[in-house]
């Protein structure tokens, strides 16, 4: 999948909306293994990443990849954003 | 002030420096010197902006009235061609890619690069191209992100450029106690920060933001003047905001901003 061109930035209320579309967003994980990551949206919704997520895995992670559906992403793209993110202010 | 005097003022407005009150008062300015102070401001971009940019009379860039020339963008860098002499890095802010070409001359350019690999996150401060149409950054510079914060910051910085450079000029240039030739506000000696005060010449990168357009904000719409007045907080913003704010930014971005997301 060719990552690099625009993906919508969306929360948990708005990936509904990019269903089968290119997708970013900040999750904060809150369980994850070797195939998956549970975490919050910005706006407190829980979704999942599947894929393959960094390890070490920080608090906070992008993920890029294709909305599966409504809380469901399937992730190309991993990127630790540390333990300290400021998820209020991304979630514009 | 003659107009081939080197305006030290002038030339480092974009960059932080606060100008002199003599260069703020300074009414007609030549058009030269005005030029040559918009060129060096300092813009805070995404990708899709950078694309959109029209061109302007003889060979000039500009976005929303303002002469684009040296720009701001934070992204993922997402492929990077190494070559001898310079080094290409394809960067991807969410909104589109760009091609940042750093030309390593040096010790510390190398060192500078080295430290970058793909899949990373920077900021690239450089000079607007256009080669046979299409759009290319020279690099000045390109840092690592270490606090993904900046990115966040980075698009509210767009966000608040943006809206000063459509709604705040105009509203200001159709009051009609403006008397600068230029077509924006006479500055108020009591302000240092001259680049806000003349919309003639456009935004340029400061951190230290006066408030000098209460009055003029009645003007503006209500929803812009919530975001400016959020934006005015200090140049660091704090973690604990309300969150009584990320609603109007949630409303600006995702229904009045198709121009920069």
């Amino acid at each position: 999948m060719d990552v690099s061109s625009p993906a919508a930035f969306v929360n948990g209320g708005l990936i509904r909306m990019h269903v089968g579309r290119k997708v970013r967003t900040v999750l904060q994980a809150t369980r994850s293994d070797i195939a998956s990551v549970i975490g919050k949206s910005t706006d407190g919704y829980q979704l999942v990443a599947k894929g393959s997520p960094p390890v070490p895995l920080t608090s906070y992670v992008e993920v890029i990849g294709v909305a599966e559906n409504e809380n469901t992403i399937r992730a190309e793209l991993w990127t630790n954003f540390g333990d300290t993110f400021g998820m209020l202010f991304y979630s514009i | 002030m003659q107009s081939n005097e080197f305006d030290g003022n002038a030339a480092f407005s974009g960059g932080g420096f606060m100008p002199s009150q003599a260069t703020q008062t300074a009414p007609d300015r030549p058009s030269s010197s005005s030029k040559n102070s918009d060129a060096r401001c300092l813009l805070p971009l995404t990708v899709k902006q950078l694309m959109d940019l029209s061109r302007g009379g003889e060979s000039d860039i500009s976005i929303e009235g303002v002469d684009v020339n040296n720009i701001v963008l934070v992204g993922r860098v997402s492929k990077i061609d190494n070559a001898v002499s310079e080094c290409t890095f394809r960067v991807d802010d969410g909104t589109g890619w760009v091609e940042c070409t750093k030309w390593v001359h040096e010790h510390i350019d190398s060192v500078e690069v080295d430290a970058i690999s793909v899949g990373m996150y920077v900021r690239v401060y450089g000079q607007l191209k256009s080669i046979h149409g299409r759009r290319t950054v020279h690099t000045f510079s390109i840092r690592l992100v270490t606090d993904y914060n900046e990115i966040t910051n980075h698009f509210i910085e767009c966000i608040y450029v943006h809206l000063y450079n459509t709604k705040m000029r105009g509203c200001i240039n159709t009051q009609p106690r403006m008397t600068n030739s230029v077509g924006g506000m006479t500055a108020q000696p009591q302000v240092a920060n001259s680049n806000f005060g003349n919309p003639g010449k456009g935004y340029s990168y400061e951190t230290n933001q006066v408030n000098q357009y209460n009055n003029d904000e009645e003007q503006i719409h209500a929803l812009s003047s919530t975001v400016l007045q959020f934006l005015r907080r200090p140049a660091s913003i704090s973690l604990h905001l309300r969150a009584s704010f990320t609603q109007p930014l949630k409303i600006t971005t995702n229904s009045l901003m198709p121009e920069i997301f």
